[in-house]
Parts: structure tokens; C-alpha cells; sequence
């Protein structure tokens, strides 16, 4: 800020073109999702699954769509209207403010561009694939996923309903024990990074570590070395309870609180908060991306800083994305649901005390020297 | 194009500032100060402190409030509407803050010293960490005694169902009210 | 570069703001929350002279600030709470048993 950088109208360009390609992923991850859940559950539950509507049911999204557009949208006499309205809206921010500070490729050198004879690029510019480069990266998520919960809650409340009611405070109870559990683990990405800057906490895990005598060579994600196995098991299960995922879904508890704090919500803002958390999820899952399974590092692939390179590298970061999205739809339909008080229980006796010995584990292992 | 930053947000919060002031329900109050809090967060990074802009809405906006707004709403506050204030109070404090407020403002703006140190000062999780462990340790540890402290405290003032050993023993808060 | 003087002039506005819910208002929350955009003002101040005089002490008063303020939020809320139980009102001007 302050003239510390030259900023001028190439970047303000460069910056839309990286908002709308990251709008443009996100905003269709609700589509693919809801197919990839829909076949994926039904083949874990050995039944067909959608199979009517285009081949492989590939158009059931396209026809949930039109079905959440052409309902009615009722709104109850009794809800306070402006927060009911707005609830929605408040469970998209997290998930979409989120995504801007997380890097999605490798930077790389814009060439030279010329076209009809004007320059569009002069050499040497970087393209650094990050919306948002803030020092204090690490922290930005936690401070945006902390909002989550107000969506839960202003929509309960404004319901006027008390099963909602119930529902939401539930939820954000559930929401606000597990983001402790969530920082805390990931304070251990932050210990072995050396930083809060995303780019750096990548940066960090395109190295090699030479074990085994210095003969073989593993690459330095987070997720590989054993002193970041225990950081990555609570992150993951906190993971699953902030974005309401079973076995933590208390929020919606389909068949125990009818359907939570989204039962008053009919057609286009039901559909928003069904799009606010599959977005949540592929928010979360970019984020455990990046700061454990190495972002959008090839191993053993020294990406060029070409286009080409960063092609690659974005392509690598979707597919671990994809594949930890796939495990969130996985883990739901295998594992039951939780009891409530037993899921605040370990949430607080169990998840925080071991989140605090992760750090203190993880800080013994570079002092000693062997991370 | 930070000029510009500036007066949307400082807009933004003071006129949610005023709507907590100003409305009768307590929820969208507690919501609008939500959202005059993140304003000021983006201030903080106009002032080039990013590391307190995330702390500001994780400790502010993520955690106050939410305590708050769950307090609001499990107390039902805005079932009971606020009986409205004393014309007297009200004329008295409306004309004594506005008197403050022009005053001060007026005192800032001719004798605030605008000049700025020469040098770069970065304000980042690493300066303000050493600082914190080096010099400022002992405060920080108190702090975190504190909390603690204040836990405590919160779990009895506002406990009810407390077990008592006897059925006419006198329960905490009793002199508040009996 | 912004002056610093705007940045207090903001902090002026949000403190005057907050001085004028707590005068004016008998809900106790509203009071509460009054109070914590007073703090919040504070908080401003010291990070515009943090930044003007180049002095890392600002930040370290913020970040201790912040920490306060949680545990005041907790114990007031926590107050009103118990309040509310005896009571059945957050109302302040009912909460006058110490009155002559």
C-alpha cells in the first residue's frame, strides 16, 4: 500500500481477469457437485442414481436449477423480512471471500505481447495467479470462516420458527467450538512455513526432503512428513465441522429437526444456501490444498514459469481439490451422524487439548531439528 | 484510489454506527456493528496493518459479536420492545454528545500532526510477535490469566441451575434484587 | 497517502457516535454495544499513530485492547444474563435498587 508497489491499469486488468476466472470455477462447483453427489452416493448405496435426465444424468443439475427457479418463494408472516432475505447472502461470503487469498498456480512471466502493432505486455511482467497477496494470509481465512456462522444464526432466528431456532444455534455452537480446533492445527502449517503469506506456505512445500540416509526424495508437503500427520487429522475433521458436513451436519439433521435452519426457505434462496455450502466445501478443501498437500506443486516436476508451467500446475491444484471434495462426499455417506452433546464433547475435551499438543509437538520437532 | 477506499468504508461504518444508536431492535444493531466493524478492519489496512485487520474481524466480528447475538436471541430481547427514553435524557444527551463530538473534531483537525517518520515499518505477525515475546511477555501471560479470570466469572454469573446443597440456601445474585 | 488526521477524525465521529448510545438509550445491549464502538474508535487512533510515528507499542496496545475487550464482552454479557433472570427486563432504568 502507499506506493511501496507500482500499480497501475495492466494490473487493475490482470486482477478482473483473476476474479472472473475464479468466480466462474466457483460459482459452478454447485452444479457438479450436486451431480457428483447424487451418483457418487448412489453408488456407494449399490442403486442406480440419476440416471433420466441426460446421459449418465448428466443434465440433473441443469433441471434442479430450473425447478429451484420456477418454485414459489414464500416468505413467512411472521419473519423478519430484511434479515430473512439477507441470510442467504451472508452464508455465501465466507466461501467466496475466502477463495481470494488462496493461490491457485505458479506464477509466471507474462512474454512479450504486441498485437496490431501496440503493446499489450511488455516483457518481464509476473502473473502471479493469487487474487489477493496479503501478508497475513493464514489469518484472512480463519477470519472469513468465522463469519460463517452469522448465516446459520440470522437465519434460524429470522425464521420465526423454533425448530430453525434450535437448529441454528446448534449449528453455530457446533460452528464456533470447532474453528478453535481448525486455527490451532493449522498453527503448525504456519511454524514449519515460517510465514502467514499463502505464496510462502506453498513456496515452502515445493522443496524436497532427503531421508532414508539422503537417497530417497520426497516432496516437502505437510501432509507427508509425520510430525504434520496428527495437525492434518484434526484439520480435517474441523474442516467437516465448519462447513456442516456429516458427520457434523446438525445443521440441516434432515429427519430430526425437519430440515434445521434452512426449513422456512423455499425455491431461489433455499437453492443459495444449497450453493453456499458445497461452495464452503470446495472453499475448505482448497484451503487444506494448499497449506498440506502442497497447493498447486507438481512432485518432482520443476514447473517452468511459462504459461505452459502454470497451465500444469492449475490443472494439479483442481485435481487435489477435486479428489478432496470427492472425500467429503465419500465420508458423508459412509460414517453416521454424531450425537449432538457427544460431538460438542470431543469437539472441546478431546479435539482442542490435542490441537495445543500439536503445537507443542510440532514445535519440539524443529527445534530438535528433524522437520 | 485509497481516498476512494477510505470514504466508502469510513461511510460505511459510521453510518452503520449510527443505525446501532439509532434502531429499536437489538439484532439488527448487534448485525449492523458486524458490519461497522468490518469496515473498520479495512481501515486497519489503509494503515497498512493487515495482521490487526484479520485479528479485528476474528476476535471483533467473529467471536463478540456472535457472543452478542446468541445472548439477544436466547434472552428474546426483541420480543419486548425498548420503552422510550425521557424526552429530558434524551434532548440532554443528544446536545451534550454533539458538543463533545463537534468539539473534538474541531481540536482534531487544527491541531493534529500529520508528518510521518521517514523509514519503512513493516507491521506485520513477526514484529509485533517478537516484540510481544521479548519485551511485553509478562503482560501477555497476564492476559491469558485474565481470560481465564473472566471465564470463570461468565460460567457464574450467569449459571442458575447450580447444585445446592440445600434446598433453602441463597442463591448467587440474590442481593441484586431480593 | 492518507493524513493521519482523517483517520482521528473518523475515530472522533465513531467515539461521538458511541457517547451518544450510551447516553440516550435504556437497553443495555444497545449500551453495550455503544461502549464497544467507543473501544473500537480508541482502537484507531492508536493504529493511525502507529503508523505515523513508525512505533510498534501502537500495535501491541491494540492487540492487548482486543484481548480486554473479549473478556469485558463475556462478564458484562454474562452480568446482563443474570440480570435479565431476576429482572425480566435489560431495561437500565429498571435496575435501580441502589437509587435514594
Amino acid at each position: 500500500m502507499s506506493g511501496n508497489v507500482a500499480f497501475d491499469a495492466t494490473d487493475i486488468v490482470l486482477s478482473i481477469v483473476k476474479i472472473a476466472v475464479i468466480l466462474l470455477l466457483w460459482l459452478n462447483v454447485t452444479p457438479i457437485m450436486v451431480w457428483v453427489e447424487r451418483r457418487g452416493s448412489a453408488l456407494i448405496q449399490d442403486r442406480p442414481g440419476p440416471n433420466r435426465v441426460g446421459p449418465l444424468g448428466l443434465l440433473q443439475s441443469f433441471a434442479d436449477a430450473l425447478k429451484f427457479i420456477l418454485k414459489e418463494d414464500i416468505i413467512p408472516a411472521q419473519a423478519h423480512k430484511w434479515l430473512y432475505t439477507l441470510a442467504p447472502a451472508f452464508g455465501l461470503l465466507p466461501a467466496l471471500t475466502t477463495i481470494a487469498v488462496v493461490p491457485w498456480g505458479r506464477a509466471f512471466v507474462i512474454p512479450e505481447m504486441h498485437l496490431f502493432g501496440r503493446t499489450l505486455f511488455e516483457g518481464g511482467r509476473i502473473f502471479n495467479p493469487i487474487i489477493a497477496d496479503v501478508s497475513a494470509g493464514i489469518l484472512v481465512i480463519f477470519a472469513l470462516a468465522s463469519l460463517g456462522v452469522y448465516g446459520i444464526t440470522i437465519a434460524g432466528w429470522s425464521s420465526a420458527n423454533k425448530y430453525s431456532m434450535f437448529g441454528a444455534i446448534r449449528a453455530s455452537a457446533q460452528m464456533i467450538s470447532y474453528e478453535l480446533s481448525l486455527t490451532l492445527a493449522a498453527v503448525s502449517v504456519l511454524l514449519v512455513a515460517g510465514s502467514l503469506r499463502l505464496t510462502e506456505v506453498v513456496a515452502q512445500q515445493t522443496n524436497y526432503y532427503y531421508v532414508l540416509f539422503d537417497i530417497v526424495k520426497i516432496p516437502a508437503w505437510n501432509v507427508l512428513s509425520p510430525a504434520m500427520w496428527l495437525s492434518f487429522i484434526i484439520f480435517f475433521v474441523s474442516a467437516f465441522a465448519e462447513t456442516n458436513r456429516l458427520p457434523f451436519d446438525f445443521a440441516e439433521a434432515e429427519a430430526e429437526l425437519v430440515a434445521g435452519y434452512h426449513t422456512e426457505y423455499s425455491s431461489m434462496k433455499f437453492a443459495l444456501f444449497f450453493m453456499a455450502e458445497y461452495m464452503a466445501m470446495a472453499t475448505m478443501s482448497a484451503v487444506i490444498t494448499t497449506l498440506y498437500l502442497g497447493g498447486w506443486d507438481i512432485p518432482y516436476y520443476n514447473e517452468p514459469a511459462t504459461f505452459l508451467g502454470f497451465l500444469l500446475s492449475f490443472l494439479a491444484f483442481m485435481a487435489k481439490v477435486g479428489f478432496l471434495m470427492f472425500i467429503f462426499v465419500w465420508v458423508r455417506w459412509t460414517i453416521p451422524r454424531l450425537k449432538y452433546d457427544i460431538l460438542m464433547r470431543i469437539g472441546w475435551k478431546f479435539f482442542l487439548p490435542l490441537a495445543i499438543l500439536n503445537i507443542v509437538i510440532v514445535a519440539a520437532f524443529i527445534a530438535g531439528g528433524w522437520i | 484510489m485509497e481516498f476512494a477506499i477510505f470514504f466508502l468504508f469510513a461511510a460505511i461504518a459510521v453510518i452503520f454506527a449510527l443505525v446501532v444508536v439509532l434502531h429499536r431492535n437489538p439484532v439488527v444493531g448487534a448485525l449492523s456493528l458486524v458490519a461497522s466493524f468490518f469496515a473498520l478492519a479495512v481501515m486497519y489496512v489503509l494503515l497498512e496493518a493487515p495482521f490487526l485487520a484479520a485479528l479485528q474481524v476474528i476476535v471483533y466480528a467473529g467471536a463478540i459479536m456472535v457472543l452478542f447475538l446468541f445472548v439477544i436471541m436466547l434472552l428474546n430481547l426483541s420480543h419486548a420492545p425498548e420503552a422510550p427514553t425521557r424526552p429530558v435524557q434524551q434532548f440532554l444527551g443528544y446536545t451534550a454528545s454533539a458538543a463533545f463530538g463537534i468539539g473534538l473534531v474541531y481540536y482534531i483537525a487544527k491541531y493534529a500532526v500529520s508528518t510521518t517518520t521517514e523509514g519503512f515499518f513493516q507491521a506485520d505477525a513477526h514484529t509485533i510477535g517478537v516484540r510481544m515475546f521479548e519485551a511485553y511477555v509478562f503482560p501477555f501471560e497476564m492476559v491469558s490469566i485474565l481470560l481465564l479470570a473472566a471465564i470463570v466469572g461468565a460460567l457464574y454469573l450467569s449459571g442458575r441451575a447450580l447444585p445446592r446443597p440445600a434446598a433453602t440456601a441463597s442463591q448467587p445474585g440474590d442481593e441484586v434484587s431480593k | 497517502m492518507i493524513p493521519t488526521s482523517w483517520f482521528l477524525i473518523l475515530s472522533a465521529i465513531l467515539f461521538t457516535i458511541g457517547v451518544c448510545g450510551v447516553l440516550t438509550r435504556r437497553n443495555g445491549i444497545t449500551i453495550f454495544m455503544s461502549i464497544e464502538l467507543m473501544v473500537n474508535a480508541v482502537n484507531l487512533t492508536f493504529l493511525a499513530y502507529a503508523r505515523q510515528m513508525h512505533d510498534v507499542h501502537g500495535l501491541i496496545f491494540v492487540f492487548f485492547i482486543m484481548a480486554i475487550a473479549a473478556a469485558e464482552a463475556a462478564i458484562g454479557l454474562a452480568i446482563f444474563i443474570s440480570l435479565f433472570h431476576h429482572r425480566d427486563t435489560i431495561d437500565v432504568d429498571e435496575a435501580n435498587l441502589m437509587h435514594w
